[in-house]
């Protein structure tokens, strides 16, 4: 039961694409205090009714708190969830005035952003992936492309422009023939090319790597493609803490001479971290160690 | 595998790409006039990369993303040989 390629966006399924689509509209007309009362019916609605993402839900819970969670905690996940959904099109928009963020270790992007000679940025679909653009905006003439798959990424470009039609996101389609040439040469002009690293899709190859203690398998082509090109490799996680606040964590993650498994083990092990102190930023709503 | 015979620099690059791809295929068992990416050889976007790259490395032949003409230069072993040969630098 392969599943077809999914962004973020689009789990938990179903039920929850309506559900966003009026928490959207609702913000852009109402603003984000009105919106947010509606994330109370729609996490509840999720609580009781979408059986597999609770499943899911419990499961990671279980695992990341080492015990199973209560109640309220699921449903901070599934608000945690919603919320952070809510706040990308408030960050599309530019409206960073409205969030307290904490932005820690910057100094490595700029750092990168000096060198010049291109840059990785190294994600999950943990917390807010919009909320680390944070640090594009102290630095201008910062040129970002995501890298991702065609079908994806014609959905969040036409989400993005729907949103806000002057941001210029651009994005390196994966699935061609010269996605990574087009990679490199994005990196040889100094661009920092982003990648979400926890999510395999189909039956791509992968590394198999313990996670919360249980191997769990990671994909291996950000990996290898990072240790083939030997730029700078920089995580972000943009970990929401409830309320307007957001803390922004960027770290280098050194290459030294490693290959692509002790790229992935490192990588997963700064997952884990982050992942065991902010457990309701995750969003995996599937069986991440199927 | 219907193998046609290669040429002396078809070897000579089937060589460099089975050493760089660590493929487990002897160079002269590369097909070519098969396809490189998926199909035919199973080469991913990473390993054309790596190819773009040793092939740099050792003809001086920049491989762009944005030539139109990358579906027939990556065609097969032996257009891609051609377009190394008419373009290398060293």
């Amino acid at each position: 039961m392969s599943a077809p390629p999914q962004d973020w966006t689009s789990r938990p399924e179903r039920s929850n694409t309506l559900a966003l689509r009026i928490i959207v509209w609702v913000a852009l007309r109402l603003g984000r205090a009105p919106a947010r009362v509606l994330l109370l019916p729609i996490s509840l609605y999720f609580l009781l009714f979408a059986a597999a993402p609770r499943r899911a839900s419990r499961d990671w819970l279980t695992r990341a708190l080492g015990r199973p969670p209560r109640w309220r905690e699921q449903f901070r996940h599934f608000h945690t969830f919603a919320a952070t959904i809510l706040d990308r099109v408030f960050l599309l928009n530019d409206r960073f005035d409205l969030f307290e963020l904490e932005l820690i270790g910057t100094d490595t992007v700029r750092e990168a952003f000096a060198a010049g000679a291109g840059c990785f940025l190294l994600g999950a679909h943990f917390g807010s992936f919009e909320v680390t653009r944070a640090v594009g905006r102290m630095q201008p003439g910062l040129d970002v492309s995501l890298l991702m798959y065609e079908t994806n990424a014609q959905r969040i470009g036409a989400t993005i422009r729907a949103i806000n039609p002057a941001l210029g996101t651009k994005i390196i389609p994966l699935g061609s023939m010269q996605s990574m040439l087009r990679v490199r040469e994005s990196l040889d002009a100094g661009g920092f090319v982003g990648m979400l690293a926890d999510r395999r899709l189909g039956d791509e190859e992968s590394i198999t790597v313990p996670f919360l203690g249980t191997p769990a398998r990671f994909p291996t082509g950000p990996f290898r493609l990072a240790a083939l090109l030997r730029r700078p490799v920089v995580l972000m996680f943009g970990i929401y803490l409830g309320g307007n606040r957001y803390q922004v964590h960027y770290e280098s993650l050194n290459l030294e001479d490693g290959d692509a498994r002790h790229l992935a083990a490192r990588y997963v092990e700064r997952l884990e971290h982050h992942a065991r102190r902010a457990p309701c930023n995750w969003f995996n709503f599937h069986d991440f160690w199927r | 595998m219907t193998t046609t015979a290669q040429s002396a620099d078809e070897s000579r690059l089937a060589a460099l790409i089975v050493e760089a791809l660590n493929l487990e295929l002897a160079p002269q068992e590369v097909d070519p006039g098969a396809p490189l990416y998926r199909d035919g050889l199973g080469l991913d976007s990473i390993d054309i990369l790596e190819i773009a790259l040793v092939i740099s490395k050792t003809y001086g032949v920049q491989l762009k993303a944005d030539d139109a003409d990358n579906a027939r230069i990556f065609g097969s072993l032996r257009s891609l040989c051609d377009h190394v040969q008419q373009h290398r630098t060293k």
